[in-house]
């Protein structure tokens, strides 16, 4: 089955910069992933390039197995690109109509159940809605469509804390509803906790994290203890941050077995803290084995 | 995509349509009036008959409407308006407002977006600027008739089929420099100076080289032997009888008649004998030469502008789905 | 009709807090045999949660034979509870005393011993589920 996002090698370069850099990645279907960085990580340049907005300066992009020159392919994207443009002047009712004449597939139930839950005025202008409701009237946009692949570029950014659970409560419905893998990009990360699966952090313009988070969060402590040694503790893989004071060790690690000396103690991490940690040091990386994806790859061409 | 095109330019066509039905009805209203003075001042009537000269007539005529001159300058300016609000904004517009990543990630491809939204706007054009020129050559023909001008610079603009072509031209001048430049203000300007040197460059160029022009000579007094038979006088000199050119246009300087006659031109500042006068200008042998295009080119230089400009607008319409297509957002 | 509600910082994964909430609500009476449990659908449009961790926690309740899914219909408490019998409590119980005397004894505190307890619940849970 091929996988929602696929991309290799991929590169854009914009006139004094690079956006992305030799970003390889591949999201599985049926997650919901969290793609994080920092501003200018890439998050939007990758998404663009996806939904082909943008052509990449080298390298591959394909979203369930379709690249961007494939006509079909928009059709089983739905994108929601950052603050939600809608035109302004077109009502929510225009705006549905907008999406019906221009998609293949089109659920105009869906569509108008949606914008009735929400409680919104078919009649009204988009330019008088508020944030939150812009961004609902976008997701409507995009899942009347029906996509296999939804990509979201920060949808929460400027949303107030209602407006962001009202927004994700009705994204998890949709998501339970149908058969939709989910990319979103945020730079916050606590909002992300509760509905994504699978995570991709995007640092310096290229990939640092891959996987899903369960399988993260079981394979990552944070050991505590005194001593300097941290070369080789049995049971660590790889250390991602170290920090010491005089007589006290902190390192987040990624750990391939029990830590049986007792000296450590080893506690679990949560998303924030792991995600900040890979941040914060660029060498770090936690990807799937390479053999795994070539395999992948293998049996989706 | 058609109704998408409808809805989002819905304000411009309006306005485009209103403005054309407001300006062909005052054209009808004027019209009205030109045309009844025409055939009852007698010059419609004069003019149906061969032989008669009619410039006495026809001068009253043209005098009671000389302040309508401006309304040429403003006619020229509308296929420019079209370029600049219909087709700068097109593309440019919404790449400033960042709707390309909504229209774009639709299912419908650049190309028909774009494709279907120029179609729209162009018939819109067309059917606009044909209804205008229309009512405008009607309005207009007793004047033009009365002036003979229906071949002159400007007048040729107006009539016909070319202003159609004009249209379209500026519609995808506009287009293409709002892909171009994606900024919709600077993408107009752009539009407004493109057009204008190509409407000029063409008019003044190439237009009196759509076909040989040729050329016609007679005394310096006389009238031309082809009056009145809707020529297009490209330029003009004076000869003498060898052939060297005098001066531009119909005239001479009576300093070289002096120094070619002896004596004809008093010293003491009057005015010199007539008789005196015409034997001289016949010794120099004074000529008028015309360089023209007879006026039964007129339609067929018509049709040559016409495909030169709608040539010129497709070639654009092409190059700006194609950019829009190669180029990333 | 139960309502759930989640606690981001317990440190207890959202699955578990579901089962937890669950397996209380069937003890305490909100939930008897035979009642529904939301859908994944209203959880999630609830909670604003993935909806694979509600199916994760139902799928639990059902191996702990808690509750039984109806496919097409939803997912119900089930006739019988199964619950430990009294002996199994009073057994663990006195085990358990038993372990805590020898840990005071060997020098332990009680913020020790609560720590040792903690990290060993959270590695026996993960254990257990994987």
């Amino acid at each position: 089955m091929s996988a929602a996002l696929v991309a290799t090698g991929l590169s854009k370069r914009y006139r004094r910069h690079w956006g992305l850099r030799e970003c390889t990645l591949e999201i599985p279907q049926g997650r919901v992933a969290a793609l994080v960085g920092p501003n200018g990580a890439g998050k939007t340049t990758l998404l663009h390039l996806a939904t082909g907005l943008l052509r990449p300066t080298s390298g591959v992009v394909s979203v369930l197995g379709r690249t961007p020159d494939d006509p079909e392919v928009l059709h089983e994207i739905g994108f929601v690109a950052q603050d939600a443009p809608l035109y302004r002047s077109f009502s929510v009712r225009d705006l549905l109509e907008f999406g019906r004449r221009t998609n293949a597939r089109w659920d105009v139930d869906l569509a108008t159940d949606r914008i009735e839950r929400l409680g919104l005025d078919p009649g009204q202008r988009a330019g008088t809605l508020s944030g939150g409701q812009r961004a609902q009237v976008a997701l409507t946009l995009a899942l009347a469509k029906r996509p296999r692949v939804l990509l979201l570029d920060e949808p929460l950014a400027s949303l107030d804390p209602l407006a962001r659970r009202e927004f994700l409560q009705s994204l998890m419905e949709s998501v339970a509803d149908s058969d939709l893998s989910v990319v979103l990009s945020s730079h916050l990360i606590t909002d992300l906790e509760r509905v994504c699966d699978y995570l991709v952090v995007l640092s310096s313009a290229r990939t640092q994290v891959a996987g899903v988070i369960d399988d993260l969060l079981a394979t990552h402590r944070v050991l505590v203890g005194p001593g300097r040694d941290v070369e080789r503790i049995a049971g660590v893989a790889e250390i991602v941050r170290t920090s010491r004071t005089e007589r006290q060790t902190t390192i987040l690690a990624r750990v391939d077995g029990p830590i049986a000396d007792p000296s450590w103690s080893a506690d679990p991490v949560d998303l924030e803290e792991l995600v900040l940690a890979y941040l914060g040091a660029p060498d770090a990386s936690a990807l799937p084995p390479p053999s795994l994806a070539r395999a992948r790859a293998e049996v989706s061409r | 995509m058609i109704w998408v095109s409808w809805r989002q330019h819905r304000t411009q066509l309006l306005a485009g349509a209103a403005a054309a039905a407001i300006a062909t009805f005052a054209l009808y209203l004027t019209g009205m009036g030109i045309w009844s003075n025409f055939r009852g001042s007698g010059l419609a009537h004069c003019l149906t008959l061969p032989s008669t000269d009619c410039s006495d007539v026809a001068s009253l005529f043209s005098e009671r409407y000389t302040n309508l001159s401006f309304l040429v300058p403003l006619f020229l300016a509308v296929p420019a308006l079209i370029g600049i609000f219909w087709g700068a904004p097109l593309v440019a517009r919404e790449f400033e407002q960042g709707t390309q990543r909504l229209a774009w990630t639709q299912g419908v491809t650049r190309v028909r977006w774009a494709g279907t939204k120029v179609a729209v706007l162009g018939a819109a054009t067309v059917a606009i600027t044909s209804i205008l020129t229309y009512a405008l050559t009607w309005w207009s023909r007793p004047l033009v008739t009365a002036g003979d001008a229906r071949f002159q610079l400007g007048i040729f603009d107006l009539r016909g089929i070319v202003p159609v072509a004009y249209a379209t031209f500026a519609l995808a001048v506009g287009v293409f420099a709002g892909v171009l430049i994606r900024r919709t203000v600077p993408a107009m300007v752009a539009s407004i100076l493109a057009y204008a040197a190509v409407r000029a460059a063409v008019e003044f160029w190439l237009r009196p080289h759509f076909a040989r022009p040729l050329t016609i000579a007679y005394p310096i007094f006389a009238a031309s032997p082809r009056a009145r038979l809707g020529d297009w006088v490209v330029s003009q000199v004076t000869l003498d009888g060898s052939g060297h050119v005098l001066s531009h246009g119909a005239s001479f300087d009576l300093a070289m008649v002096g120094s070619r006659c002896p004596g004809v031109i008093p010293k003491d500042g009057s005015l010199p004998d007539k008789r005196a006068l015409q034997a001289c200008i016949e010794r120099i042998g004074l000529r008028v030469q015309d360089t023209y295009q007879p006026g039964t080119r007129f339609m067929t230089f018509q049709v040559i502008e016409f495909t030169i400009f709608l040539a010129l607008a497709a070639a654009l319409i092409a190059a700006s789905l194609y950019v829009l297509r190669r180029r990333s957002g | 009709m139960i309502e759930f509600r989640l606690d981001p910082r317990s440190g207890v994964a959202t699955y578990l807090q579901i089962v937890h909430q669950v397996r209380h609500a069937a003890r305490v009476g909100i939930l008897r045999p035979g009642d529904q449990l939301p859908t994944v659908k209203e959880v999630v449009g609830s909670l604003a949660i993935n909806p694979n961790t509600v199916l994760k926690a139902y799928k639990e309740l059902e191996h702990e034979g808690l509750v039984e899914g109806r496919p097409g219909v939803g997912t119900f408490v089930r006739e019988t509870v199964k619950a430990p019998p009294p002996e199994t409590h009073a057994g663990l119980r006195r085990s358990l005393d038993r372990w805590l005397r020898n840990a005071f004894d060997a020098g332990l505190e009680e913020e020790d011993v609560r720590a040792l307890f903690e990290t060993s619940v959270r590695d026996q849970a993960t254990e257990t589920v994987a």
